[in-house]
């Protein structure tokens, strides 16, 4: 019994991780139709900004309230700069991130020398419940992924911005007539995608520690987590991102690590070819 | 997400402008930029280990391996559309593979080694296209490029995993390939025997795109769509292709192991992968020259500028990549290499002299 609860918390706090690397992959997927290859840099810099503050002395907390900004940020700017030009053609929109990430994860792995730094976790130390302990950080992380999947969700469909988002994915063309700049929509949409990366990387920087190829590890299980969950809509990617989470913390229970992580993507890709359209289906944001 | 055409794509009349006889005979007229670019390149490369110090041939050896290696990439990416994130999984396999017929059987023949290099790549690559290719619903690109980096990332896994395999190390102090009783090491000898089968696999690339075969292949890239409905299987045109870059990618793989004397991991992984998307898109993609310049080019600089700029040197090919990607979606070779002749022609050369006499 007691085994049972620890691993349903396992598997619950890395499944929010999963879910909140995923969100913003997915937002950016579903709502621009770019499969943005930079995402895990994107997470990687939010880790490596949390790094920054902390390494200059300033409190880890600040760190992460920084870290979304400042990859939003840039996100922003890359997408005014680089992303625009590729939205005629999705594929090459993929080589072009893909570059834009090597660019990122190299200026990491330079800054940081290649090593493993680590970075405490800003609320330390554990729960116990009766005889059971669990790590307060990974609590924490839960209840902010639960927090900013809702705060997303309301924002896409219940906000007028959100209304101005789905306009411009459902119909471009409708949505410039009627006087919505869907080049500014774009933009912050996607600095809200690299936004949501950056937090991610922030928040799980204390477990994971701080290393250059952080990114491409989450880069392909967030990729097959959307598609698994299905691209085009708001519940897709999260669907997609809990079950993906949930055999990655759940397999290396049975069986060795390495073996469990290479079967979940091998289910994965298996599960996509044969359904292409994911778990659900749909399109667009459910109210 | 469209499943068809690679975002680098020239106008459809192209194609039929290359076909139609008329234009074929102004075409033949026209001076080829291709050919001559194709003799310079093999008098330089043939005379560069005379000239060159022992030590720069030995890195210009492992410049070919890796160029016939970038030639298995732009098969795939550059005239079938298929976007293989993973094609370090065959190069990587089958390196392993020799390594580990060298280290626990002996088997250093060439004429053992490369073979089974290359059958391990095409089985491999018949096995991935089999599952991500083929089927009732033709796959999008994006799962295909997903599909494979998983492969490469999934073997780069369990390699370093695996006891068996040397772990992170890889499997150090692999024997010379051996011809009859000469042993192979590094220096002119081995340049030339990788010069040889270098040349050797681009011309029969060379004859293979421009057969009819290479003409589907090449209206498979810009409209999938309809080569399916002229009645094309493009499914089995794929796997077909995907087979065949992967036994070249398996033939680099082999040349590798032995080159370098050791394999590891990063041979099978995201790593190597990255670097022959780079090689072939700053070349230039959907030109075979292209992918050789492009390869030359990107590892004679990182020879050149990485002894002085270490650190920056992989930003800098990050920033170099993304400035093609976005102004010269054509690669570097787009610069002396018109449109048309890119794009080229197809079937045997008679058919079109009789076509163009009147």
């Amino acid at each position: 019994m007691d085994t049972l609860l620890i691993a349903t918390f396992e598997i619950l706090s890395f499944g929010a991780i999963v879910v909140l690397v995923v969100l913003g992959l997915g937002i950016i997927a579903s709502m621009m139709g770019i499969f943005n290859f930079a995402q895990g840099e994107f997470v990687l810099l939010g880790a490596y900004v949390t790094y920054l503050v902390h390494s200059v002395g300033l409190p880890v907390p600040l760190g992460m309230l920084a870290a979304p900004v400042a990859v939003g940020t840039l996100g922003f700017v890359l997408e005014k700069l680089v992303v625009r030009r590729f939205y005629a053609a999705p594929i090459v929109a993929m080589l072009g991130t893909y570059a834009l990430g090597l660019i990122i994860r190299e200026a990491v792995r330079g800054l940081t020398g290649g090593l493993y730094l680590s970075v405490p976790e800003p609320i330390s130390g554990s729960i116990t419940i009766g005889s059971l302990h669990f790590a307060t950080w990974r609590g924490v992380i839960v209840i902010i992924t639960l927090l900013v999947m809702a705060a997303s969700h309301a924002l896409l469909a219940y906000t007028s911005f959100g209304l101005r988002v789905r306009a411009s994915l459902e119909n471009p063309q409708l949505a410039r007539a009627s006087g919505i700049s869907t080049g500014m929509i774009y933009s912050i949409t996607f600095a809200f995608g690299a936004a949501l990366a950056g937090l991610a990387g922030a928040l799980i920087v204390p477990v994971f520690s701080l290393f250059a190829d952080l990114g491409i590890r989450f880069l392909i299980q967030g990729f097959v987590a959307v598609m698994v969950g299905g691209v085009g809509s708001f519940a897709g990617p999260v669907a997609g991102a809990s079950v993906i989470g949930t055999f990655s913390a759940w397999l290396p229970w049975l069986m060795s690590p390495v073996i469990a992580d290479v079967l979940v993507f091998v289910l994965a890709i298996i599960f996509i070819k044969l359904r292409p359209q994911g778990l659900v289906s749909g399109r667009g944001v459910n109210r | 997400m469209s499943s068809t055409g690679t975002g680098i794509q020239p106008p459809p009349q192209v194609i039929e402008a290359a076909r139609s006889p008329v234009m074929a005979s102004a075409f033949a007229a026209r001076t080829k930029v291709l050919p001559i670019l194709e003799l310079a390149l093999l008098i330089a490369a043939s005379i560069a280990p005379l000239v060159l110090r022992d030590y720069i041939t030995v890195y210009a050896t492992r410049v070919l391996i890796l160029c016939l290696f970038a030639l298995s990439f732009d098969l795939v990416w550059g005239y079938a559309g298929i976007l293989s994130l993973g094609q370090s999984l065959f190069f990587g396999m089958a390196g392993y593979a020799v390594a580990l017929l060298s280290r626990d059987f002996g088997v250093e023949s060439i004429f053992a080694v490369l073979p089974a290099g290359s059958l391990i790549g095409l089985v491999a690559a018949l096995l991935l296209a089999g599952s991500l290719l083929l089927g009732r619903h033709p796959s999008s690109v994006v799962f295909v490029s997903l599909g494979t980096m998983t492969g490469a990332y999934a073997a780069d896994r369990l390699a370093r995993g695996s006891h068996y395999l040397g772990g992170q190390n890889g499997i150090p102090s692999i024997p010379p390939m051996t011809i009859g009783s000469h042993e192979m090491s590094e220096g002119p000898g081995f340049y030339y025997l990788v010069l040889a089968i270098l040349v050797l696999i681009y011309l029969m690339s060379r004859f293979l795109l421009r057969s009819q075969f290479g003409l589907a292949l090449a209206g498979l890239r810009e409209n999938e769509q309809r080569i399916a409905f002229f009645g094309y299987k493009v499914q089995h045109l794929k796997a077909i292709i995907f087979a065949i870059s992967g036994a070249i990618a398996g033939t680099a793989g082999s040349l590798y192991a032995f080159h370098e004397g050791f394999v590891w991991t990063n041979m099978l992984g995201v790593v190597m992968s990255t670097q022959v998307v780079l090689y072939v898109l700053f070349g230039g993609s959907g030109t075979l020259i292209g992918a050789v310049i492009g390869t030359a080019i990107v590892e004679g600089l990182s020879f050149w500028l990485s002894d002085n700029y270490r650190d920056i040197w992989p930003i800098i090919l990050g920033v170099l990549l993304l400035l093609v990607i976005m102004f010269r979606p054509l690669g570097l070779i787009s610069l002396v290499l018109g449109e048309r002749e890119r794009v080229g022609h197809f079937g045997p050369g008679v058919k079109e002299k009789r076509n163009a006499a009147p």
